[in-house]
């Protein structure tokens, strides 16, 4: 019963980051797309708990979410909002 | 968002779950399916902290640190290595670029910088508790360094970069800090090789336990609790280079125009 909630948990996070990789790539608003970025990297963190890998998840929340949208945010500030 | 994206995103996941759907039947081709594990997978647990056979194991209950610091430890410090090169080529990018106090409007406003003031301390609590229980549960070195380094994050986005250059979180403090880190995961590498050179015994690179030819070891009990030997220097000091490292990448990828301009156009010029 556990294994098939884990399993059921796992397709739809996998599909949601699909869904949301996907409009990563074509949303012109750079700053949206980053936080369509974050989005997926905490599906995959989900996914990586359900594995039963939680040393990757621990350094996935942190770099997935924390530090690497933070990065592209900074600079993305220096140069423009929007992907001409 | 248009229709045409909503059709194209789930024409994509339908062709995800038609694709899992014919594996998960064989149309793609056999799936190995294991009920037991490996051999390689059977010996890294049972030898993972193994006090009858001290010789081949890591003495940390934590299989994956273990792997990681021990058996493959190498592979590790040249991961490392590949990392910390991709700082320097950050740092040099904006050599000699110094941090101007006073450019700045002074961060966000009260209420957020209140809150990440009692925030903070928590995060680097989390962070040095993930390093300090790495060779005993899910976790180590880089997984705490990169959540402390999450808390200069917050800092920078909810203060300044001028008030992290007044508490001293300056480029120079952080290049030294990873340093550290860095020679002392080196150090740590070639501990029981002096030791030997110094006593006359035998002793390998990477070495934690006692091993074939070897009786050198690093202790592997504090006070009754498992360290795992070298592995609780190698986290510590991971942690070290990796919370700085990064923090570095944050705080130089910040710098504000008026502090890099000057910098680069001089070498232009010259």
């Amino acid at each position: 019963m556990i294994g098939l909630i884990a399993a059921l948990l796992m397709a739809v996070a996998a599909v949601t980051s699909i869904v949301f990789t996907y409009l990563a790539i074509v949303e012109r608003n750079l700053v949206q797309a980053v936080v369509f970025s974050a989005v997926q990297s905490t599906m995959y963190a989900l996914i990586y708990f359900l594995l039963m890998a939680p040393d990757i998840v621990l350094v996935y929340l942190p770099v997935g979410v924390g530090i690497y949208p933070a990065i592209v945010l900074l600079l993305i500030k220096k140069t423009d909002k929007v992907d001409e | 968002m248009r229709v045409t994206d909503l059709v194209v995103a789930a024409s994509i996941v339908a062709l995800a779950l038609l694709l899992s759907y014919a594996m998960f039947l064989g149309g793609i081709g056999p799936v190995p399916v294991r009920s037991e594990l490996r051999t390689l997978a059977l010996n890294y647990i049972l030898l993972t902290y193994n006090p009858a056979k001290i010789v081949y194991s890591a003495l940390a209950p934590e299989g994956v640190t273990a792997i990681v610091w021990d058996y493959r430890g190498l592979d590790t410090y040249f991961e490392t290595a590949v990392m910390f090169l991709a700082i320097i080529s950050v740092v040099a990018l904006t050599h000699g670029c110094k941090v101007k106090v006073g450019l700045g409007k002074g961060g966000m406003s009260l209420i957020v910088k209140t809150t990440t003031r009692i925030l903070m301390p928590l995060i680097v609590l989390a962070g040095i508790s993930i390093t300090m229980h790495g060779w005993l549960t899910p976790g180590g070195g880089f997984q705490g360094g990169a959540t402390i380094a999450v808390a200069t994050v917050l800092a920078l986005v909810t203060y300044s970069i001028d008030t992290l250059a007044k508490h001293g979180i300056r480029k120079r403090v952080l290049l030294a800090m990873r340093s550290t880190g860095l020679i002392g995961i080196a150090l740590t590498a070639v501990a029981l090789l002096i030791v030997g050179l110094v006593v006359g015994a035998n002793a390998y690179i990477f070495q934690n336990q006692e091993r074939v030819g070897s009786p050198l070891a690093f202790p592997a009990y504090f006070s009754g609790t498992p360290t795992g030997g070298s592995l609780l220097f190698y986290n510590l000091f991971e942690a070290f280079a990796v919370s700085a490292g990064l923090s570095l990448a944050i705080i130089v990828t910040s710098l504000r125009e008026e502090e890099v301009k000057e910098t680069l156009r001089g070498e232009g010029v010259e």
